[in-house]
């Protein structure tokens, strides 16, 4: 009886560990699956596309990336107020005080196929709607890249900075003889991490401080490189590592047009001190050599670039080889202590009065220097309205209240050399000095 | 001026001399789920090897999972440089829906692009507590079999085309019988991973089931990890495994890495690359090597998917298409 009692306990015991066992099983079964629903869920959302919005625009992406669209914006509201500017002959103003709309631009960029990059940019401020950026980009890698479409020409050093990013609302007196966009191709790519760039590009060409009014009136193109080193960049060497230098260039032939010379020569407050006469046209070699470079460490950031433009013209039965030069030194602190660089400056703590955050703010001083071949007087150009050469220096306090306002105040003060002795010399009879503000939205 | 434009250039061009970048050559190898060990091996010996005889570094990016995902992968775009996955099927799918490799892949590298072979074996808990000996013992009820998805894991077919083997062969190739042994035998599985190293996970890890149907390699590989929790069985009966290689032409020829993953594949055939898969568990093609290996790699009778299935793509077609066999043993079981 007793041994019955004690078969049917064991029994009972052994069903009661395989029903544990069972059990314990189905437990391990369902934890497990609940753990590969997880990876499953997670590799689901790895498929899934990527939307952001922050303080670098929209960006929608494809899952792998392949696929990308991005909306940025830049909008600039500047003032410009000129003093001593009462013309000494017939006390007319000569600058405008103005507010103007100088950028407002929709920025669309992005990736087709993986490889394949573009950028639109139309720019509503000013008199007229105008497309400034209109490109393609290839990208086989890093190093090798091809772009086509209207895009900056690689030459000016402060010119290839992007607009939110100058130190002051204007860029100084060699992107005067620098070209600005153009319709054409590159190749261009960066090697080893970005410590040498290259750009070598086939475009219509324009004339000094131009764009392109996207179509060509010669038949002519203009050839333009650039080569930019970093050798520091990525390596241990800290004060060093945004030490950047290049050399750059242009050269294309012209002839016979009035294209190639209709050049701007504008002062920092965008007033013309240099004009052709009348029936000079550019009529041969247009080149251009400008050695450039930067330098930033810390809070300290510094600038330089020289330009030579040599270009050959013509009136009538004359013909000239004029050689006029430019240069400008920029120099930058970020009072506030953090790193100033190419491509701006971050403020640490973004303003926010309530938490006793204001933001970051920058000292900035620029002199520069063009100076027109004393060929051009008096048959290219007349002595007694055009000046031979502008001086330019200027200070000024950037303040960024985050990655994406800012606001500045400068003061610019140009005076002019020549023989500038007529009435109609309005411009450049006096030193142009100028007060800017901006308000500066990008994103 | 012109001094200083002299200085200038001189300074530009020492510049570019020292910005020129160390010769490193990066190769990504794209593989099915249980090969991490086999080419963490094969990687550091191969770029022993190459930088020895061209003083250049080869820095080998391997990327693991089931073998069907992973071929998947690269169809959609992952560079891969090769492709060392489970099965032929896998690597044709890519030559034919992205043409990223040639057709003729499997014809470039000897047996057939398979450098290696396997099988399928049984890892069972330490003294066999359900006394698994053959696939048989597999349909028994109360037996818990742990094997991966066949639709995403090369492993998993390899497993289900064993299984079906198995059974055409016990009941005279009678594909019915077949077809409700592999039913039965899928009732008993009650979860099942997108990868081989996971399943192995469920099984070791995890402590869930009696018997994984595992690549001969994985079962050996638990074995060493854990001696003393599993036991290998040998079935009487299993399928000649043979995971293929192939470098992805047109991403070599964009990376410039078509030599060296050449080379990478051609090392798997050497006696190194051949003594490096016998000592991952894998079964060398080299019968030198083969030999020497010998008493590690039970005997065993193996069929091949050409002589029972006819081939990969028609084995594909009929088990793991869409509404397949495979498909049709699920819903069954559902």
């Amino acid at each position: 009886m007793q041994q019955a009692r004690a078969d049917a306990t064991s029994d009972a015991i052994g069903d009661l560990k395989q029903q544990i066992e069972a059990l314990d099983q189905k437990v391990k079964v369902l934890e497990r699956q609940k753990e590969l629903d997880t990876e499953a869920a997670e590799t689901k959302a790895k498929d899934t596309p990527k939307i952001s919005v922050g303080n670098n625009g929209l960006s929608a992406a494809s899952a792998d990336g392949n696929f990308v669209f991005q909306l940025h914006g830049l909008v600039q509201v500047d003032n410009r107020t000129f003093f001593n500017d009462r013309d000494n002959h017939n006390q007319s103003i000569v600058g405008n005080d103005t507010f103007l709309l100088r950028r407002a631009r929709p920025i669309f960029s992005g990736t087709l196929y993986k490889d394949f990059d573009y950028m639109f940019v139309p720019d509503f401020g000013g008199s007229s709607v105008q497309i400034f950026d209109a490109y393609v980009n290839y990208r086989y890698s890093p190093w090798l890249q091809v772009r086509a479409g209207k895009f900056k020409v690689p030459v000016g050093l402060e010119q290839l900075q992007s607009d939110p990013y100058t130190s002051f609302n204007e860029r100084g007196l060699p992107t005067a003889l620098m070209p600005n966009r153009d319709i054409g191709f590159q190749l261009w790519g960066d090697i080893g991490n970005g410590r040498l760039s290259y750009a070598a590009g086939v475009f219509n060409g324009v004339g000094d401080g131009r764009n392109t009014s996207n179509a060509d009136f010669e038949d002519h193109r203009e050839f333009a490189g650039r080569i930019f080193a970093q050798p520091f960049r990525g390596t241990s060497v800290t004060p060093l590592q945004n030490l950047g230098f290049g050399l750059a260039g242009s050269w294309g032939n012209v002839s016979s047009s009035a294209t190639g010379l209709a050049s701007a020569y504008l002062t920092d407050g965008q007033q013309q001190f240099f004009a052709y006469t009348n029936g000079v046209v550019a009529n041969g070699t247009h080149w251009r050599l400008s050695p450039q470079g930067y330098y930033y460490w810390g809070p300290f950031g510094l600038l330089g670039e020289y330009v030579i433009s040599d270009q050959e013209v013509t009136k009538g039965a004359v013909s000239a080889d004029l050689q006029n030069t430019a240069w400008q030194v920029a120099a930058g602190w970020v009072l506030t202590g953090e790193d100033a660089s190419y491509t701006g400056v971050t403020p640490k703590h973004p303003f926010d009065p309530r938490a006793n955050h204001w933001g970051a703010l920058q000292l900035v001083a620029r002199y520069a220097d063009l100076n027109i071949d004393d060929q051009a007087f008096p048959v290219f150009a007349n002595p007694a309205t055009s000046a031979s050469e502008a001086k330019a220096w200027a200070v000024g306090l950037n303040w960024y209240l985050n990655k994406n306002i800012r606001a500045n105040v400068s003061y610019s003060h140009t005076s002019f050399g020549g023989k500038i002795n007529s009435a109609a010399a309005t411009v450049t009879r006096q030193p142009e000095e100028v007060v800017f503000t901006r308000l500066q939205l990008a994103f | 001026m012109k001094a200083f434009l002299k200085s200038f250039v001189l300074l530009l061009a020492v510049a570019i001399a020292a910005s020129a970048p160390a010769k490193e050559i990066k190769l990504l190898n794209v593989s099915y789920d249980p090969t991490r060990e086999l080419y963490q091996d094969i990687n550091a010996a191969f770029a022993k090897q190459w930088k020895d005889k061209t003083g250049d570094t080869i820095i080998v990016q391997q990327s693991h999972s089931g073998s069907g995902k992973q071929a998947r992968a690269v169809i959609d775009g992952l560079e891969a440089d090769v492709v060392t996955l489970a099965l032929a099927y896998d690597i044709d799918a890519i030559a034919d829906k992205s043409g990223q490799v040639a057709k003729d892949w499997q014809k470039r590298l000897p047996e057939n692009s398979t450098p290696y072979t396997s099988t399928i074996v049984f890892l069972v808990r330490k003294g066999n507590p359900k006394g698994i000996k053959d696939w048989d013992d597999l349909i028994k009820p109360k037996v818990s079999v742990v094997t991966p998805n066949p639709k995403s894991s090369g492993g998993a077919r390899w497993n289900y085309l064993a299984a079906w083997g198995y059974a055409l062969k016990k009941n005279n190739n009678s594909e019915a019988k077949a077809k409700e042994f592999v039913t039965k035998l899928f009732e008993n599985v009650k979860i099942m991973d997108t990868g081989a190293r996971g399943a192995t996970t469920t099984f070791a890890q995890r402590g869930i089931g009696d018997v994984l149907i595992a690549w001969e390699n994985e079962a050996f590989l638990s074995l060493k990890d854990d001696p003393d929790k599993f036991e290998i069985v040998t079935p009487s009966i299993s399928i000649l495994a043979e995971p293929p290689v192939a470098w992805v032409d047109k991403v070599v020829k964009r990376h410039g890495t078509e030599e060296v993953a050449k080379a990478y594949l051609e090392f798997l055939y050497t006696p190194e690359g051949q003594e490096i898969a016998a000592k991952n568990f894998y079964r060398p093609r080299s019968q030198e090597v083969a030999q020497k290996y010998a008493d590690k790699f039970p005997k065993i009778t193996l069929f091949t998917v050409d002589e029972l299935f006819g081939g990969w793509q028609k084995a594909q077609k009929v088990h793991f298409s869409d509404n397949g066999t495979f498909d049709q043993i699920q819903a069954d079981n559902r």
